[in-house]
């Protein structure tokens, strides 16, 4: 049987999701910025298709609107957790191209690479609220890929820009979904709980 | 026992009436089109080169200074040319050939316009020729997301456009829409690459009212709803555009509202009516949507009270037993003595003064 959430939890669950939507949307702001500074930096075509690539989440979802509270926030924190070392790994590679060269690019990722890690935090908290067991991260995770040419690394980057763009717009539907009144984490939108 | 003849007669009219129906509905069914400006020759079906035949245009005899022999040309073909060609054999006027010519145009490049009024539901393309081509044209059109083909379902109205449930959402691949057009004298195609986010565009906000504000010169208050087209305003909320002016007027006034479907316009110019429009969009992605109907309003005034005229207040202190003589006000506030209405609300103010005291002297 499901059990009613307290109205103090249910105020704490709509506040951290209210406060959540918030950093996702001043992410999103950050990081559309920065592809376009990235694009331009590393003389890429804005409109160039990449494909899909291995250890980038992917924002793309079917039947979103069937997914369950828990479902939005533990895809939300893996796909947050995958950008944060993407991002780091960024970092690493362009202070190698470039060293000093552009110090603003690399501040910029720097500072999106922290809203993340702040994201993910806040969704870890959320998680917590819902009584839900956080994942470990996985530290024994699989090998990191083989080294990428530059071009490759540059094309993996924007990559990953476009679907960290992607995931903010995505999480802030989902924190808009988890913090309606009617919503707790553990049903999807309609259904109730199962015993 | 019924009389035979009357039946027969009506089978060997029937079999008539289907013979000549069959015969002129294979003819009439023969369409041929030409482009604007071509030569068309019209052959009068298997009949010689050198037969005796009659040619109409929609019934009227063509002159014979348009055939070659039994053959008919017609040069630098014309839109008005287009119509029903009948060939008649010589003295029998059998008819031997008919069609119906249409002149027309192969297609331009077609217009293509997608736009997402649902989000998240799906959306919709629609289309037009740029220039008409007179003839009938058939529009097919193909939608791809990645790899994968996706049905557009074709609307019953308009006919010229057709949706697509989103089955993604969130997705960085792009659409790549190809709308093909294809009539009898060409073809022509245009293609359109977007991704999911660009082509949201809601249509504008429903029900625009505007109203005067009891004992506020200055307000006006705005209300809206949300259009019914958009599926979930609550998962997927708006934000408005609202911009007003007096109609004497040319600059706008805009607003930007985050939530909530009405707003109070405070600076408004006292007794001038307003036009007011309001606009939507999604509040995380694409643009803004047209702007609504145009509302007028004209903020409250203050009903015009009864002027007091100059005779009742000199008559009112006049009137009243105080030693107090209150010096006349007619001389003050003469509008001879006196220019502009700044001088004039001087001369009533002090006439008020005055009978004020008057009263109060009583």
């Amino acid at each position: 049987m499901a059990a009613a959430e307290s109205p103090s939890a249910a105020l704490r669950r709509r506040d951290l999701c209210s406060r959540g939507i918030r950093l996702a949307g001043k992410m999103r702001a950050d990081v559309v910025d920065l592809l376009d500074a990235y694009v331009e930096q590393q003389g890429l075509d804005a409109s160039a298709s990449v494909a899909a690539m291995e250890g980038v989440p992917l924002a793309a979802v079917e039947r979103w609107d069937e997914q369950t509270g828990t479902q939005r926030l533990l895809e939300n924190l893996a796909a947050y957790r995958a950008f944060r070392a993407l991002l780091a790994q960024m970092l690493e590679e362009q202070r190698e191209q470039l060293g000093e060269a552009d110090a603003g690019l690399g501040r910029a990722l720097a500072a999106v690479l922290l809203q993340v890690s702040a994201f993910a935090y806040h969704l870890e908290e959320l998680l917590r609220l819902e009584s839900r067991g956080i994942p470990g991260e996985e530290g024994d995770g699989p090998p990191p890929p083989p080294r990428l040419s530059l071009f490759e690394q540059k094309l993996r980057g924007l990559g990953v820009l476009r679907e960290l763009a992607q995931w903010a717009v995505r999480s802030v539907r989902d924190l808009r979904q988890l913090g309606k009144p009617s919503s707790a984490a553990g049903t999807a939108p309609g259904l109730a709980e199962s015993p | 026992m019924a009389n035979p003849v009357p039946s027969a007669c009506c089978v060997v009219l029937a079999a008539v009436v289907v013979v000549y129906a069959q015969r002129h509905s294979q003819q009439d069914s023969h369409i041929q089109y030409e482009r604007v400006g071509a030569d068309v020759t019209m052959k009068c079906g298997s009949m010689d080169w050198d037969a005796a035949v009659t040619w109409t245009a929609n019934g009227t005899d063509i002159d014979e200074s348009h055939l070659n022999g039994s053959y008919l040309i017609l040069k630098n073909v014309d839109l008005s040319q287009s119509g029903q060609y009948s060939c008649y054999e010589g003295s029998s006027w059998h008819l031997k050939y008919q069609t119906y010519l249409r002149v027309g145009t192969p297609p331009k490049e077609p217009v293509l316009m997608c736009r997402s009024n649902n989000y998240p539901k799906g959306f919709y393309c629609s289309w037009h020729l740029p220039t008409p081509t007179y003839i009938p044209n058939s529009f097919n059109i193909s939608v791809i997301h990645g790899t994968k083909d996706m049905v557009c379902e074709k609307d019953a109205v308009p006919k010229n456009r057709c949706h697509i449930r989103y089955l993604q959402l969130f997705s960085t691949v792009k659409y790549k829409v190809t709308l093909t057009v294809t009539n009898a004298l060409g073809k022509n195609f245009t293609t359109l690459t977007f991704d999911e986010f660009a082509i949201v565009k809601p249509d504008p906000p429903e029900s625009v009212v505007a109203k005067p504000v009891p004992n506020n010169p200055r307000r006006l208050e705005v209300s809206w709803q949300n259009p019914s087209s958009w599926p979930d305003p609550e998962s997927f909320p708006l934000k408005f555009f609202l911009r007003y002016r007096p109609l004497i007027l040319d600059q706008w006034q805009h607003v930007e509202l985050s939530d909530g479907t009405s707003h109070t316009i405070t600076d408004a110019y006292a007794g001038k009516e307003y036009i007011i429009q309001v606009a939507a969009k999604d509040n995380d992605i694409g643009t803004w949507s047209d702007w609504s109907v145009a509302v007028h309003a004209t903020p409250w005034t203050e009903e015009p009270k009864h002027l007091t005229t100059e005779a009742q207040i000199t008559e009112t202190t006049s009137a009243s037993t105080s030693s107090f003589m209150a010096p006349p006000t007619t001389k003050i506030c003469d509008k001879g003595a006196v220019v502009g209405s700044g001088a004039m609300a001087v001369c009533w103010t002090a006439g008020l003064v005055v009978a004020a005291y008057s009263v109060f002297f009583i």
